[in-house]
């Protein structure tokens, strides 16, 4: 094995070149900046930041929701990604088109549009207020901002996946005497579950990093709807640089892990299925 | 039987795309669906497999009706062109597919496993992912996966389409033995009749959704029934021979004095010549074969075994032989020679040869080729332009002449052209045109066509004759007709209004007609039985639906312009008169 690889297109040191100094201005360089600030404070203090039942408050809300958002799209993005791709109807162009509506929009005017809808004199809030469901400035408001701005991902991460699976594959199974739900489950599944992982991964990480929608629809009440990013702001405007640092870090870590693991997951994934060729 | 198929129809969009097709297959045999691209037969597969509903017709396996039965309780096996390997499992995995789905126990399993790989001849490959085999490889695992449930009924559908020629061969091999090893009714769609002759026990030919011919792939070489089947079938010469009481007459010279019909008509016929039974000799003496004519040799292409050339061949007095129009790209003479044959007469380009014919074959269409009628040259070659009339000839390999009637329709007026009416005759459908239809007819113009301007390929043919006389030949030109278009047939039996006696009459007539249709012209055709006056009832019809089409016969001519004006001026459909005189 040698590090480099012969490829049809010849410069692969100044490609690699230019990705590690991208990688570097854009990306590291920030994120050591945002860690040496946290750095500089003492370590009881940023533990009391870190620690505090605000703060853990909010990493339960922003984790919880982002995961329970990217849940749902992991789902209903695929049940759109299907529609999309196996059906011919009128319209099919124009629905296609609406999915990319979350990425152009202002995320603060998602934020406005759902709480007019979800609150409680809003359009749909005020026929589930009666039947005790609040939407706006609860839990259930964040998860559904969230499952908003983040569902493009799901639903662009599958599509290509989808119209990979040929409809052979399933004519071929129909005849082996498979049923509908056993196609789906062994053919379909399968051939698509990379990029469901992709999908979530996305999603997920895009809900984690919202704040924009989420302020309005939140309510923001401390230790219940209260997500991490807006704890970060509150500590800005109080220019309190480090306790603002200090959340960061400790956001940055759990997205990092997380997605790491479900990297982890999806090679683990393709290993085993080379290995089982062996 | 294993596999029965009655009037088997499906229509996308409107267009039917298997269209009326009937066929029995027998235990064991092994059946080849041939035919050129969009001709259905991959559509009848996926029909018979499950894959695909139909509109209309009956699919029987062993016995059982399955028309409406899903395609996972058919118990049938099916091998795509491309695979269609599940690509995240094993071989071992891929194969046990249908067994698994069945709950079968792991050793059992296993068991039928290798003996399937042993089979196809990819024994110890069970660990390995589709991915890592090569195309001929994993084309072997699809038959394999496909047999394992043992079918009854093995379909493939073009199984060697994605492999180079050297694999297809050895694949091909492979699947003879699996199917002759296993007996299994088996059931092989292909556009590659190399492929076909090598294969099948009995070849079915299609096209335009039509199964045009099934039998054994020697006899329907050598005697095909149709111009398709002759041409698409190897490779043919078509003439236009005349069939005479001395036998058939090519040009000047009798080909076929064994074919001797004393007593018949003279009438025109179209004949195939395969270019082996085409022979080239420096002189007429020389020939030891039938003389034809002369010709000029176009091209000697050297493929190996064989020597291949294109003559440019007229007959004596230096008319074109062939059938096609001329000026088309086909009109040239095809030979093949063996090396012997080579060895004994060379050959080049530029020179003329005298040629002989060994073999001919009458093939029993009706119609031969179009000759178009009117009263100047320039309306008559106007006519001969017309869409669908340039485009009926280009799919019957046919010309298209001409003929100058001054005194067309003019009552009292005799023909001034010379000659008997040749082939089909055409002429335009307008206002007029049934006085001028009455007129050719009696004049001796046995097939007509009566051709509006703007008249498409139809999508409905409606067949009806009038007086038995007129049946058998109905029947053979619809037939003829309905070869070289996508279209539906129908036969509208019509039971007078005031004849309600003649009720079962009527409806024997309709079924009396289809099994004829069927048996003694290959065309499946619908039934459709309709009461009150013939033209009323018939122009009814042909207005329900959009791009109709009349095949009308008739037995004495008596006030035919009056009777059947309604149908044939204006111009609304193309109707084709088919006259025989009762005897």
């Amino acid at each position: 094995m040698s590090f480099r690889k012969p490829s049809v297109l010849p410069g692969f040191g100044l490609t690699f070149g230019f990705t590690t100094f991208f990688l570097s201005a854009i990306v590291l360089l920030p994120l050591a900046a945002l860690v040496l600030a946290a750095a500089s404070m003492h370590w009881s203090d940023f533990l009391r930041v870190v620690s505090s039942p605000r703060a853990l408050g909010s990493y339960r809300l922003s984790f919880g929701a982002s995961f329970l958002a990217a849940s749902i799209n992991l789902v209903f993005g695929f049940i759109i990604a299907w529609t999309l791709t196996r059906y011919e109807f009128p319209g099919r162009k124009v629905i296609d088109a609406l999915i990319d509506m979350p990425f152009a929009l202002p995320t603060a005017v998602s934020g406005i549009a759902l709480t007019t809808v979800f609150a409680q004199n809003g359009w749909i809030g005020r026929y589930l207020e009666p039947l005790g469901i609040k939407v706006a400035y609860t839990w259930l408001g964040v998860t559904l901002a969230l499952t908003l701005i983040s569902m493009p991902f799901a639903v662009r991460a599958v599509q290509p996946a989808l119209l990979e699976v040929q409809r052979d594959l399933e004519d071929a199974a129909e005849t082996l005497g498979a049923g509908r739900f056993y196609v789906f489950r062994r053919i379909i599944l399968p051939t698509v579950l990379p990029a469901l992982l992709t999908g979530f991964t996305l999603s997920f990480a895009r809900a984690v990093g919202e704040y924009g929608s989420v302020i309005f629809i939140a309510g923001n009440l401390p230790m219940k709807t209260e997500i991490t990013p807006l704890l970060i702001v509150i500590h800005l405007e109080e220019f309190d640089y480090q306790g603002a640092a200090a959340l960061g870090v400790v956001m940055l870590t759990i997205s990092f892990v997380v997605l790491l693991a479900i990297n982890l997951l999806q090679a683990w994934g393709r290993r085993s299925r080379v290995r089982a060729a062996h | 039987m294993s596999i029965n198929l009655d009037q088997v129809t499906k229509h996308y969009s409107g267009a039917p795309v298997v269209n009326d097709v009937s066929l029995d297959i027998g235990d064991g045999e092994f059946f080849v669906l041939l035919g050129p691209s969009g001709s259905g037969k991959s559509t009848l597969l996926r029909a018979i497999a499950g894959l695909s509903g139909v509109d209309h017709g009956r699919i029987a396996l062993h016995g059982r009706d399955v028309t409406h039965v899903a395609a996972r309780k058919r118990g049938v096996g099916l091998v795509f062109q491309n695979y269609a390997l599940f690509r995240h499992m094993t071989v071992a995995d891929n194969i046990e597919f249908a067994l698994r789905v069945r709950h079968m126990r792991a050793r059992a399993r296993r068991q039928r496993r290798q003996e399937l790989l042993r089979l196809v001849a990819l024994e110890g490959m069970d660990n390995r992912l589709p991915a890592q085999l090569s195309g001929g490889q994993q084309q072997r695992v699809a038959v394999a996966r496909a047999l394992a449930h043992k079918p009854e009924v093995l379909l493939l559908d073009e199984p060697f389409g994605a492999l180079d020629a050297k694999i297809r061969e050895e694949l091909r091999r492979t699947i003879r033995e699996v199917q002759r090893e296993l007996g299994i009714t088996t059931v092989l769609v292909t556009h590659d009749q190399e492929e076909a002759f090598a294969l099948a026990d009995r070849i079915g030919i299609m096209n335009f959704g039509r199964l045009l011919e099934a039998g054994a792939p020697a006899e329907l070489y050598s005697r095909p029934a149709t111009r398709f089947v002759a041409t698409f079938l190897g490779a043919a010469n078509l003439f236009l021979a005349r069939r005479t009481a001395d036998g058939i007459k090519v040009g000047a010279t009798i080909m076929a004095a064994a074919e001797r019909t004393p007593g018949a008509p003279e009438h025109e016929v179209v004949a195939v010549v395969r270019p082996e039974e085409v022979e080239v000799a420096p002189s007429r003496d020389a020939l030891g074969s039938r003389f034809m004519g002369y010709g000029v040799v176009d091209d000697v292409m050297f493929t190996g075994a064989f020597e291949r050339l294109r003559v440019r061949a007229t007959d004596e007095s230096g008319a074109p032989l062939l059938a096609f129009a001329e000026g088309d790209a086909n009109a040239t003479l095809q030979v093949t020679r063996t090396r012997y044959a080579q060895r004994g007469f060379e050959v080049r380009t530029g020179q003329t040869v005298a040629i002989g014919v060994r073999r001919l074959h009458v093939l029993p269409t009706p119609l031969s080729s179009f000759t178009v009628c009117a009263v100047s040259a320039a309306r008559a070659e106007g006519l001969s332009r017309q869409a669908l009339l340039a485009e009926l000839a280009a799919r019957m390999k046919t010309r298209i002449g001409l003929r100058i009637e001054p005194g067309l329709g003019v009552p009292e007026a005799a023909c001034e052209a010379e000659g008997a009416f040749v082939g089909a005759t055409v002429i335009a459908g307008e206002d007029g045109c049934a006085q001028r239809a009455e007129w050719l007819l009696q004049r001796g113009a046995k097939d007509l066509l009566v051709l509006p301007a703007g008249a498409q390929a139809p999508q409905r043919v409606l067949i009806h004759w009038l007086g038995d006389a007129a049946r058998s030949a109905t029947l053979g030109v619809s037939a003829s007709v309905l070869r070289h278009v996508p279209a539906e047939a129908v036969y509208v039996g019509i039971v007078a209004a005031d004849g309600a006696s003649a009720g079962p009459q009527g409806m024997r007539e309709l079924l009396d007609a289809r099994s004829e249709a069927q048996a003694a012209h290959g065309l499946e055709m619908r039934t459709e039985l309709g009461f009150g006056d013939v033209t009323q009832e018939l122009a009814r019809r042909l207005a329900e639906a959009p791009a109709s089409m009349l095949i009308l016969g008739v037995t004495d001519l008596k006030r035919f312009a009056e009777r059947f004006r309604a149908l044939l001026d204006g111009g609304a459909w193309p109707v084709l008169i088919v006259q025989r005189a009762a005897s």
